[in-house]
């Protein structure tokens, strides 16, 4: 790839987390979190998107920021209440910038009439007039006209500014780097920088966390005031910074003397050094800065509450915790190529296939249990697990990248159908695999629109029911038995089964007079065709039916569910895999063939006794276990390896539990061992087969498969139990 | 110089963290030649620039040698960045040879 595109797509990465975090950000703020770490970080967010913006000139991207982050400015002075009203506005814009970024990146367009609309509401919260202000900064300026009003004024002067910086040690202190501050400077042009460290004391008496050092910066770039400004904004009260005109040694002498020198050129080297030695002495020379070169805080605009008084203790208090987020921040990571990754666990998982083959040849062997070459096999065993492990770790992420997606869906879905709604969200440091976080962007997106839109009561319907006028969506996301539950709750009036079921029966999916429990009629809205021409919506009928969302819940070896309680609201629940690459198993076998027992699957293992088995009609056997009834299922017979079922007193039992801790007891012919398999998928290399979830090669180089413990269980339930989502259609379709 | 000491090797980031631990480090060989291995250096920030500056003068009052050698591409980068050129740590090279 050209440097310069790949240095473009680094910048467009780091804007969407820069946006995750100012979505994250303002969030808090909404929920009164208005402490200055907040406001400060959603402050750096869009200061970061400005200042790169600026580097590729994305002029419209630079604008909007720099509206934005003026309102940001003031609520981080104090000088701008975060009022309910102000953060609605902070979060419209907040979603148009993310629009800008990626308008910007894609090469697309945005609606000019949006973005000027939130401008000019940024502008109302910060007192600056809306139009018509010469500013070359006015956004609605640059939207609809071409050139800048300042272009004009400043044509006349030559490209090239002199730019004097001091850090304080309050700069380093709150985690800010001279260097860091450097490059950004010198990303707008060429620069020339010296640096004066006439103040530097002897080791011995240099504080080495203080600040001695002077640079001066001979910026040759046709760039604004306000753009080299913009560089040092966060840091404008932890130096000193000054900002003039790099004349050339003639126009200089001549604005003195009124004698303007028509051909006037370029400043030589000497001259400019001429000129940096005056800018130092006149720089040195006077104790208190002219107030026209200092970087000043905007003017307090009307009808703001006033600043408050500086606080000195604060900042002293901040300063470690800023200090902290250095330490974790800055540095503390790396980029890596996903391919590069990818081909690392690639590789791991061959060796572990690898290793699992060398422990069966020397168990072949008969090789004493304490001999060497076991006790080193072991040790092989465990630092494989460790290296997988770690190699998982690298790609595990929080799902926090797709829950900062959702506050502007909700959003958006809540404008379009007028609601009132509230997202809480649970669980956003939860990490699971990229390639899981990836793929469940879409599902989740769907399962939100579709609780505000179908879930959620009119505004006027929740008073009539007494409920207050806020409906509230809940995405929460946890760990449990090994696998990541995403549950997307709202406290809506529950699933309409009667209408849901006539729509069944008009659509021909389900007989009229077929026997439905609460559940298989809440069930039927995953089934294809079930969205009706009167169902869809502009926001939820976007061509995706839940059917699809629970076929690409089911590819990721997810199941969803749905709880519904009427009048109260539903519960969708996603649970998924954590990494679609390893499995811990129970190796079992089963008329001959060696099956793969998913271990999270498993509560115990158990050898049934006969008096313990009873019978329930023609073929249906439970299990007497600690006072209850447990249903048997014969895996052999499930899966057709065998036509009779085997008997359970001679067989293992393992007790299991499913999604929604449903339990069963899985009859197997015998255990084999537990393991940790490399999962190959079955439908990338064949096909998908019911009631198993993958496949993996074991050590003796034969494939074994892994068995969908879900689907296996829900295959022999009967109607009175629950009833497993993918199991609907075909019970509906015998039963019609 | 006593070339059979080994040299001071400059930790890999020199971040604010680093600058107090560096100065500490530095201290200690004070009163001696010294050679610094640049080697390693993946991150300079301007508070360790500050003790490494302090330091050249430091030793250059003192009469002894401070050399940065073996510099890493990163290093060398930063000292531009910070307008320090390659000779800043070079004379006393000169009075070593």
């Amino acid at each position: 790839m050209d440097p310069m595109a790949e240095i473009r797509e680094t910048f467009f990465q780091e804007c969407e987390e820069q946006l995750g975090e100012l979505e994250t950000g303002l969030m808090r703020m909404e929920s009164g979190q208005t402490d200055s770490e907040t406001v400060n970080a959603v402050f750096r967010a869009v200061h970061s998107i400005k200042g790169g913006a600026g580097a590729f000139g994305l002029e419209d991207l630079v604008h909007f920021a720099h509206v934005f982050e003026t309102v940001l400015d003031l609520i981080r002075a104090g000088r701008l209440e975060p009022s309910p009203e102000a953060m609605r506005v902070m979060l419209r814009a907040s979603d148009a910038l993310a629009d800008l970024v990626r308008a910007a990146r894609d090469g697309s367009t945005t609606d000019p009439v949006r973005i000027a609309s939130i401008v000019s509401e940024l502008r109302q919260l910060t007192g600056e007039p809306d139009a018509g202000d010469a500013e070359d900064d006015d956004f609605a300026d640059i939207a609809f006209a071409a050139v800048p009003v300042t272009i004009e004024t400043e044509a006349a002067l030559p490209p090239g500014w002199i730019v004097r910086f001091k850090p304080l040690a309050d700069l380093y202190a709150k985690a800010n780097e001279a260097g860091l501050l450097l490059r950004e400077l010198g990303r707008l042009g060429p620069m020339r920088v010296t640096v004066d460290a006439e103040s530097l004391p002897d080791l011995a008496a240099l504080d080495p966390e203080g600040a001695y050092l002077t640079w001066t910066i001979v910026l040759d770039a046709d760039c604004t005031e306000d753009m080299i400004r913009a560089v040092f904004e966060f840091v404008e009260d932890d130096c000193e910074i000054q900002i003039e005109r790099n004349l050339p040694a003639d126009v200089a002498v001549a604005a003195s003397s009124s004698a303007v020198a028509a051909d006037a050129g370029q400043p030589s080297d000497d001259e400019i050094l001429a000129l940096l030695r005056n800018a130092a002495a006149s720089v040195e020379a006077p104790a208190v800065i002219e107030p026209e070169i200092v970087v000043a805080p905007p003017p307090p605009p009307p009808a703001v509450s006033p600043p408050p008084e500086p606080e000195p203790a604060s900042a002293s208090a901040e300063a470690p915790a800023a200090r902290n987020d250095a330490a974790q921040g800055v540095g503390a990571t790396i980029r890596v190529d996903l391919d590069r990754v990818d081909r690392l666990i690639d590789l791991v998982g061959e060796l572990v296939i690898n290793e699992a083959m060398l422990s069966q040849r020397v168990f072949e062997a008969g090789l004493a249990r304490a001999s060497a070459v076991m006790t080193a096999l072991d040790e092989l065993e465990q630092l494989t697990r460790e290296i997988q492990d770690s190699v998982m770790a690298i790609r595990a992420q929080p799902v926090r990248s797709v829950f900062q997606r959702m506050p502007r869906l909700v959003r958006e879905v809540a404008t379009m159908t007028g609601k009132q709604v509230r997202l809480l969200t649970d669980g956003e440091t939860t990490e699971v695999d990229k390639t899981v976080i990836e793929r469940i962007v879409d599902p989740l997106t769907h399962m939100i629109r579709n609780a505000i839109d179908h879930g959620l009561e009119s505004t006027e319907a929740r008073l009539a029911a007494g409920k207050p006028a806020e409906g509230l969506v809940k995405l929460t996301a946890l760990h449990r038995s090994g696998r990541i539950v995403i549950e997307v709750e709202d406290d809506g009036a529950g699933i309409n089964r009667e209408r849901v079921r006539a729509k069944a029966v008009e659509k021909g999916l389900v007989s009229p007079d077929a026997p439905l429990t609460d559940e298989e009629i809440d069930n039927l809205i995953f089934m294809p065709g079930f969205s009706t021409a009167s169902e869809i919506s502009d926001i939820s009928g976007r061509g995706v039916g839940m059917d699809v969302v629970r076929r690409s819940v089911q590819a990721l070896g997810g199941r969803i569910s749905i709880a519904s309680r009427p009048g109260k609201g539903s519960t969708f629940t996603l649970s998924l895999p954590l990494t679609l690459a390893v499995l811990d198993g129970m190796v079992v076998s089963v008329d001959g063939h060696t099956l793969i027992v998913p271990l999270s699957a498993i509560v115990e293992t158990l050898q049934p006794r006969s008096e313990q088995v009873h019978t329930l009609g023609v073929d249906v056997r439970v299990l007497a276990m600690r006072g209850g009834y447990i249903p048997l299922v014969d895996v052999g017979a499930a899966l057709g390896y065998r036509a009779m079922p085997a008997e359970p007193e001679k067989s293992v039992a393992l007790l299991v539990e499913g999604e929604g801790g449903v339990r069963a007891v899985l009859v197997v012919d015998g255990i084999q061992g537990q393991r940790q398999v490399v999962i190959k998928s079955l439908e990338a290399n064949y096909r998908a087969v019911p009631g198993i979830a993958a496949a993996t090669v074991m050590g003796d180089g034969r494939v074994a498969l892994i068995l969908d413990v879900d689907a296996i269980v829900s295959v022999t339930r009967s109607d009175n139990l629950r009833v497993d989502a993918s199991r609907v259609e075909p019970i509906l379709m015998s039963a019609s | 110089m006593t070339d059979t000491a080994d040299p001071f090797a400059l930790d890999p980031v020199l971040d604010l963290k680093a600058a107090s631990p560096l100065a500490q480090g530095l201290l200690a060989k004070r009163g001696t030649d010294l050679r610094i291995d640049g080697s390693l250096v993946e991150r300079l920030g301007g508070q360790c620039l500050q003790v490494l500056l302090s330091a050249r003068s430091t030793w250059e009052a003192d009469g002894h040698a401070f050399v940065i050698e073996r510099m890493s591409a990163q290093m060398e980068a930063a000292l531009e960045l910070f307008g320090i050129g390659p000779a800043a740590f070079q004379f006393q090279k000169d009075i070593v040879a």
